[in-house]
């Protein structure tokens, strides 16, 4: 005889039996804790006042990528502040920021929280805290030095520096729609340049000095 | 204006109010005019929108004129909120204001039913019982009593001191009692106040001295209110002083009795300074205390205890002011008005086990922590530990014993705001790290949020969430000799355990421990939580249900200084409004002595809740004072004779209404059928 199934419980979407999750601690003891991390970040956000977030979560809800975040911004703000460094690094978060701006216009303390993912950015690309084929950063930093190079972006050759440092098989996935980008005169591969590349330089150097983020 | 005498055939004016849909949603209200139209004695009947207005009120004062009405019945809202509006209507219209009656159709039918066919036949019940009982009502008297001027202030707290000043000032006598050995109250513990951070003794000092300067103000410290009779204007009060054995004309406050007092150091815990210090049997509670008077502790002082002190307390006071014959004296004053300012104690955290208040000696209550960071406070202000360290880290635990069902469950209002300041005054002193821990923070007052955002920006931590318990329990050698809190971060979303050196628990405030007592003293009531209670929470938030009595301060709610102060001024014009009237009106629904009837049987004596009956032992007559009566009707109710009567509640007026109320019921008067109260 066969004995019958126990009704398993099941969601909408998923139709499989629900599976066990993994049990981890959660418990977070001080010692763990950064506690100079939150003025660290906001030293590096143009001294931002994240202290002063009051945690309404107006960011979170404005934000048009939160839903995909790992913590919402609110949330990153709050552990920042509490020294969570690890977490607030190792973050999809400040990955997914798109600079849109929106926290920061609507932001009831004005904290402008986007300059707070850059620096976040910054100190976790200064601390290697992003997986080496992430595209955003590597896009971030070719993109700088084609600019700090030539004083123009030739959109090529980013491309191609991207493609080369994360994914090369991309990049032939892509070629057909390179060579169409071609062929209508959208993608040159002549590099750009401008003239005063020197004072450009002075320029780029003085505002951006070569240190980058310090390591904590 | 012909004035009626009350033996006249009656005439009667009915009047309908729709109160715009209140009334009018529900019930018929011309099907009401209609019927009451019909009723014997009725003359004229009338339904209109809005009665309480002034057209309402004066087609009452023409119909009275034109068809010359001697009685008026209006059906509307509570007699709580018009009765007296249609009386004065009454009174304009040429007829003593008593020939009045109001039937409350609002509150009584149209709020409470739904079914509109049956509201309509209550509200004709209750018309019908009104209009039968008018044409019994006879011509009263309002009475008049008179306000003595002077004032009795019960606490002398920021509350008691601001209403008492401010009375003064006006003109008027006040005395002020106080319990403890000096005025001030918890205020003057404090170090600063928020939001402003200015020092509370500088602030309050020179009111303070002001209050034992005034020509007006006399000051009881060290004394307690024992009975209190009387009424509203004329209060008999006796007022206990304990004795200090220390005469208060003769001592200057030189304190050198104290120097010189047997005990080298001091024995006793400094109930000022929380038990953080000793004092001597011989002491004065603060520096600026006020009246700058030493006391003598009976209960250590040797001289009492074994008689065979060497009193060099004695010796050394060249003003001969130690007296130890001196006793317990009892004052009797009278006063038209009083204030109660009792102010509120603190929540005893040990009633919360699992924070280990008196188990870990570095767990402190936040009264204790305003002593310890105070310059004149136990250690001059150094941040000191019961063990002798200076703290690195704090940990301030807000709501203890607030928004708590198992221990009170209101919100104490001014924890946040004070936890906000000792987070500042902690680090200030002590370069500490500072944590917070909180379940919202509620800072609604002038400049209090933008303090917030001040101390947020000073890098306080706020750490959202209950703290479940502290101990010294140590997982991690780090954590090792440090007191560990234990929390969720609600914000983050994680459990952590922060180690401290130093726990504050910010205790809420609560009733004093014998409200219930006071209360009963002065006849008010109190809210279930044991704070007085306001006679409405809106609209009259000082006076209490006792004419003349009014409350001021955390004794009425928690309250913070701005608060308390705003509230004392606010009774305080409340008294001035009665002493300046000179006499109050009151309504004369009060009971009166048939002395014919009365055969002195002491029956009503002990019942009237109100000591408003005495008896004559000469003409061996009961006596009722009219100016206490409150017309409660249970003297009327006892008196074995019927010789106890009242006003506005006669016989004949009860049994017509009920009549009116039951006249097509017949079955129940006649005791069969199935009959069923009106809905």
């Amino acid at each position: 005889m066969k004995l019958p199934t126990p009704p398993a419980v099941r969601t909408a979407e998923n139709n499989s039996p629900p599976r066990m999750k993994t049990v981890t601690r959660r418990l977070k003891f001080e010692s763990e804790l950064d506690l100079s991390f939150g003025e660290h970040v906001a030293e590096r956000a143009y001294g931002q006042k994240l202290l002063s977030c009051i945690q309404c979560g107006t960011c979170s809800a404005t934000c048009p990528l939160s839903h995909y975040m790992d913590y919402t911004p609110r949330k990153i703000i709050a552990m920042t502040r509490e020294g969570f460094k690890e977490e607030v690094l190792n973050s999809l978060t400040i990955w997914l920021c798109a600079s849109c701006y929106a926290c920061t216009v609507q932001c009831p303390r004005e904290i402008h929280i986007t300059d707070v993912m850059y620096a976040l950015k910054r100190e976790a690309i200064a601390r290697k805290f992003y997986p080496a084929r992430n595209p955003i950063p590597v896009l971030a930093k070719a993109f700088f030095e084609r600019v700090r190079h030539d004083g123009r972006n030739t959109e090529s050759r980013l491309l191609i520096t991207l493609y080369l440092r994360t994914n090369p098989f991309k990049m032939l996935k892509e070629a057909l729609l390179g060579f169409h980008l071609f062929r209508t005169g959208r993608l040159s591969l002549k590099r750009e340049k401008i003239k005063g590349m020197k004072e450009l330089r002075n320029m780029i150097d003085s505002v951006e000095p070569r240190k980058e983020a310090v390591p904590l | 204006m012909p004035e009626t005498n009350g033996h006249d055939a009656p005439r009667v004016g009915f009047y309908v109010c729709h109160c715009g849909h209140n009334i009018a949603g529900t019930v018929d209200v011309a099907e009401v005019a209609r019927f009451a139209g019909t009723l014997p004695n009725v003359v004229v009947s009338r339904d209109y929108k809005y009665m309480c207005s002034d057209p309402g009120q004066e087609l009452i004062i023409t119909d009275i004129r034109e068809h010359k009405l001697n009685r008026i019945v209006v059906a509307s809202c509570s007699p709580l909120l018009h009765e007296h509006t249609f009386r004065v209507a009454t009174e304009k219209g040429g007829l003593n204001p008593y020939f009045f009656q109001m039937v409350n159709i609002r509150e009584d039918v149209s709020w409470v039913c739904s079914d509109h066919d049956a509201a309509t036949n209550k509200t004709l019940d209750l018309v019908r019982a009104a209009v039968r009982r008018v044409a019994h009502h006879r011509s009263l008297a309002t009475k008049h009593v008179r306000i003595h001027p002077d004032v009795l202030i019960v606490g002398a707290g920021i509350s008691g001191i601001h209403a008492a000043l401010t009375l003064a000032n006006a003109g008027k006598k006040v005395t002020l009692v106080e319990r403890e050995p000096t005025i001030g109250g918890h205020m003057a513990m404090f170090d600063k106040t928020f939001p402003t951070l200015d020092c509370a003794a500088c602030i309050l000092t020179p009111k303070m001295s002001a209050v034992k300067n005034h020509p007006n103000i006399t000051l009881w410290s060290y004394s307690e209110v024992t009975e209190v009779s009387g009424f509203v204007g004329s209060y008999t009060v006796k007022v206990k002083r304990k004795p200090r054995f220390v005469s208060e004309e003769l001592c200057v406050g030189c304190m050198e009795c104290i120097d010189a007092c047997v005990y080298k150091e001091g024995k006793t815990p400094d109930e000022f300074n929380q038990g953080l210090s000793k004092r001597k049997p011989v002491y004065i509670p603060f520096p600026q205390a006020t009246p700058q008077v030493v006391l003598i502790d009976p209960d250590t002082c040797i001289e009492f205890k074994s008689g065979r002190c060497k009193k060099t307390c004695v010796e050394k006071c060249d003003r001969d002011a130690i007296d130890f014959t001196q006793k317990e004296e009892i004052k009797e004053i009278q006063v038209g008005t009083i204030i109660l300012a009792t102010g509120f104690k603190t929540f005893d955290p040990k009633r919360i086990p699992y924070y280990g208040y008196g188990k870990y000696p570095n767990v402190y209550s936040s009264l204790e922590v305003e002593r310890l960071v105070n310059a004149s406070g136990p250690t001059g202000g150094d941040l000191v530990l019961r063990d002798g360290r200076h703290p690195k880290t704090v940990g301030i635990i807000h709501c203890v014993g607030s928004r708590d069902r198992k221990t009170n469950r209101w919100c104490s209002r001014t924890c946040c705001m004070y936890s906000l300041k000792l987070a500042h005054l902690l680090k200030e002193h002590s370069e500490a790290e500072v944590y917070n821990f909180y379940i919202d923070i509620r800072a609604a007052g002038k400049a209090y949020e933008e303090f917030y955002d001040k101390l947020l920006e000073e890098n306080i931590h706020f750490i959202r969430g209950r703290v479940a318990e502290v101990t010294d329990w140590s997982a991690r050698p780090e954590e090792e000799g440090k007191l560990i809190i234990r929390v969720e971060d609600t914000l983050i979303g994680v459990v952590r355990r922060v180690p401290v050196d130093m726990v504050v628990l910010a205790v809420g405030m609560e009733p004093q421990a014998d409200s219930q007592d006071v209360r009963r003293m002065f006849n008010i009531s109190c809210s279930t939580e044991g704070f007085f209670l306001e006679r409405h929470p809106k609209l009259a938030p000082v006076d209490t249900f006792t004419d003349g009595i009014f409350i001021a301060g955390a004794c009425q709610g928690p309250k913070d200084i701005p608060d308390s102060v705003a509230q004392a001024g606010a009774a305080a014009a409340q008294a001035l409004a009665l002493i300046d009237a000179g006499e109050v009106e009151l309504e004369p629904n009060t009971a009166y002595i048939v002395e014919e009837d009365c055969s002195g049987c002491k029956s009503c004596l002990n019942i009237c809740p109100y000591t408003a009956i005495t008896r004559d032992e000469i003409r061996q007559k009961a006596v009722i004072n009219e100016a206490l009566c409150k017309g409660c009707g249970t003297c009327v109710a006892t008196c074995p004779s019927g010789a106890i009567r009242q006003n506005l509640f006669e016989d004949d007026q009860i049994y017509s209404e009920i009549e009116g109320l039951l006249q097509d019921k017949e079955s129940v008067l006649t005791g069969g059928g199935a009959w069923r109260a009106p809905a």
